[in-house]
C-alpha cells in the first residue's frame, strides 16, 4: 500500500480515538453519540479526499492504490484483505439497514428532567423563619413525621415506602440534589408536589404529595430547614 | 501468499471483520430492561381466563415490580403487606389476559387487586388520573377485583372522587389463592366500544401500566388495615402485546446487502476498464 495511503489511514484512525476516547473525558465533556461521531468522520474524509484530489499529481497518488487494491493481480498477502472488505461492505449495509428497520420492541426512553425550572415566583424567596435550633429542631420533627417515610431518616431517599417509587424519592446527602439548590427551589418543590412538575419533570409518575393542600408554608419553611441540616448540606448560594 | 497459513488468517479476517461489525454497527441491544414492561406473547390455543395455574402461563416471561404504601394523598399508609407484584400477559389477536401474583400470608374476604391503564395518547397521573398543575392529563381505567365479589369492576376515574363503575363492564377476573400467594387472572378483549372510557390494545405498541394490592386483614378491633387508598401500588410501566412475528427487517437488510454487492461489481468493473483503457 503506497505511503499516500497510510496518511489518511492515520488522520481518520486518530480522528475517530480522539472522538469517541479523548474528548468525552475532557471536563465537562460527555461521550458523543455515534451518529455525530460518523458525521465528524465523514467529514474528516471530505477533507481527505479534496486534499488529496487537488492535484492531477496526488490525486493517482491518492487513488492509484486503492485501484491497485481492489483490481490489480500482484497484491500478494493483501488478495484475503481485499475478498475480505468485498465481503464486509455488502454484509455492514445489509446489517445497517436491519438495525434501522427493525421494531426495536424496547420501551419508550424516557428522559425525565430531574430539577426543572421553577416557576417565576418561586425564584429567590428567602426563608423567612429564623435560623435558630429551636425552629431546626422543629423541622426535623416535621420532617419525620411526613417526608421520611419516602425520604428516609437518613435523609438518603432510603425510607421504607421508597421501593416502589419511580422515579425514587430525592437523596438529600447526594451532593447534586438540595445542595444544588436554593431553599425557594425546594419550598415550590414541597408545596406543589408531584403534580405541580412541568411536563419535562414528568409529574405523572411522581408521588410526591402536593403539601400545600395540608401543610401550612411555615411548617414547609421549617422542613427546609431541617432537611439542610440533616443532610449535612447548604442551600446553594449566589456566588 | 504461504497456502499453510491461509487458515489462521482467515480465522483472523473474520474476527476482524465481525469486530469491526460490532463496533460500527453499535452495540444497540444495551443491558436487559427487567421489569420495565410487562409483555403479553401471542399464543394460537385459547387464553386461560379462568385458571391461574394453567401451564400456559409459563409461555409468558414474568415481569416483578416493587409496591410501596400509598402515600401520594390522605389517606395514607405507613406499612402494606404486598412488597413485589409478579405479573404475566398473554394475548391471542383478540383477548388479552393478565395474571398477578403476590404473597399474602391469610386469604380473607376483603383480599384485592386492581390493574390501571392510561386511556389515549394523554398522560394520566399514575394516582387515579388526578388532575395535574401543568399539564393536561388523561383519564384511567381501572380493573378491580376483590375476592369476596368474585369478579372484576371494570371503573374510570380522571382525578380524586371520580371513580365509578362503568355502565359496560368488559372485564372478567378469577383469583385462587393458594400456599400462602394469591394467583388472579384478568381478561378483557384487546379492543372496546369505548375508547374514551377503556384503553385499547394495539398489539407492538407500549401502554402505561399500574397495579394496587389491598391486603383484606383486620386489627383487633375489626377494621380492615388496608382499605380504600390505604392499600399498596406501583409506579406506572409499561404493557405491550407482543405484534406477530415481523420479518421484514431481514427482506430489507437482504435488498440491501445484494445492492451494497452490485455496486461494488459495477465499481471493480469500470475501474478495470479505466485500467486497460
Amino acid at each position: 500500500m503506497g505511503r499516500s495511503l497510510i496518511r489518511p489511514i492515520v488522520i481518520m484512525g486518530v480522528m475517530y480515538a480522539v472522538l469517541k476516547f479523548v474528548l468525552p473525558n475532557i471536563p465537562g465533556s460527555a461521550e458523543l453519540p455515534f451518529s455525530l461521531i460518523l458525521l465528524y468522520l465523514l467529514l474528516t474524509l471530505s477533507g481527505i479526499i479534496i486534499f488529496e484530489t487537488v492535484s492531477a499529481e496526488s490525486k493517482d497518488a491518492f487513488w492509484g492504490p486503492m485501484q491497485k487494491f481492489l483490481t490489480g493481480d500482484n497484491i500478494g498477502g493483501l488478495k484475503p484483505f481485499r475478498y475480505g472488505i468485498l465481503i464486509f461492505f455488502p454484509l455492514l449495509v445489509g446489517w445497517q439497514t436491519y438495525n434501522a428497520t427493525a421494531p426495536s420492541g424496547q420501551p419508550p426512553t424516557e428522559s425525565r428532567v430531574i430539577h426543572p425550572a421553577p416557576p417565576g415566583e418561586y425564584t429567590g424567596l428567602v426563608n423567612p423563619v429564623p435560623r435558630t435550633p429551636e425552629n431546626i429542631m422543629q423541622g426535623k420533627g416535621f420532617y419525620a413525621a411526613f417526608c421520611s417515610p419516602c425520604h428516609g431518616a437518613n435523609f438518603d431517599g432510603k425510607g421504607p415506602a421508597a421501593r416502589g417509587y419511580n422515579p425514587p424519592p430525592a437523596n438529600f446527602a447526594d451532593p447534586t440534589t438540595i445542595a444544588m439548590l436554593q431553599e425557594s427551589y425546594l419550598f415550590w418543590r414541597i408545596k406543589k408536589g408531584g403534580v405541580g412538575l412541568p411536563i419535562e419533570g414528568m409529574p405523572w409518575k411522581s408521588a410526591m404529595p402536593r403539601w400545600e393542600l395540608e401543610l401550612p408554608d411555615e411548617w414547609i419553611w421549617k422542613i427546609i430547614m431541617g432537611e439542610y441540616d440533616g443532610a449535612h448540606q447548604s442551600p446553594r448560594t449566589w456566588e | 501468499m504461504n497456502p499453510v497459513k491461509s487458515t489462521a488468517q482467515w480465522s483472523a479476517y473474520v474476527k476482524g471483520v465481525l469486530i469491526i461489525a460490532l463496533i460500527v454497527g453499535g452495540w444497540t441491544d444495551g443491558l436487559a430492561q427487567e421489569s420495565v414492561a410487562v409483555r403479553a406473547p401471542l399464543i394460537s390455543g385459547a387464553l386461560p381466563v379462568d385458571d391461574p395455574n394453567a401451564a400456559v402461563w409459563n409461555s409468558a416471561a414474568p415481569a416483578v415490580f416493587p409496591m410501596s404504601p400509598q402515600v401520594h394523598w390522605p389517606d395514607r399508609i405507613q406499612e402494606v403487606t404486598v412488597q413485589d407484584l409478579t405479573v404475566r400477559a398473554l394475548h391471542d389477536g383478540t383477548q388479552v389476559a393478565f395474571l398477578l401474583e403476590y404473597d399474602d400470608p391469610t386469604e380473607d374476604p376483603d383480599d384485592a387487586a386492581a390493574i390501571e391503564f392510561m386511556v389515549g395518547d394523554k398522560k394520566a397521573h399514575f394516582a387515579h388520573g388526578q388532575p395535574m398543575l401543568l399539564v393536561d392529563g388523561g383519564p384511567v381505567n381501572i380493573w378491580f377485583w376483590k375476592h369476596k365479589d368474585g369478579k372484576a369492576v371494570d371503573m374510570w376515574a380522571k382525578g380524586f372522587g371520580t371513580l365509578r363503575p362503568h355502565s359496560h363492564q368488559d372485564v372478567k377476573a378469577k383469583g385462587e389463592y393458594a400456599n400462602g400467594k394469591w394467583r388472579i387472572v384478568f381478561s378483557r378483549s384487546l379492543v372496546t366500544d369505548h375508547p374514551d372510557e377503556d384503553m385499547q390494545v394495539t398489539p407492538g405498541q407500549f401502554i402505561n401500566i399500574a397495579f394496587a394490592v389491598w391486603d383484606g386483614r383486620k386489627d383487633a378491633t375489626g377494621q380492615l388495615i388496608e382499605k380504600g387508598s390505604q392499600k399498596a401500588v406501583s409506579s406506572w410501566w409499561y404493557f405491550r402485546a407482543e405484534p406477530p412475528p415481523d420479518y421484514s427487517g431481514y427482506l430489507y437488510a437482504g435488498v440491501a446487502a445484494v445492492l451494497a454487492l452490485g455496486f461494488q461489481f459495477v465499481l471493480i468493473r469500470k475501474l478495470k476498464e479505466g485500467q486497460s483503457a
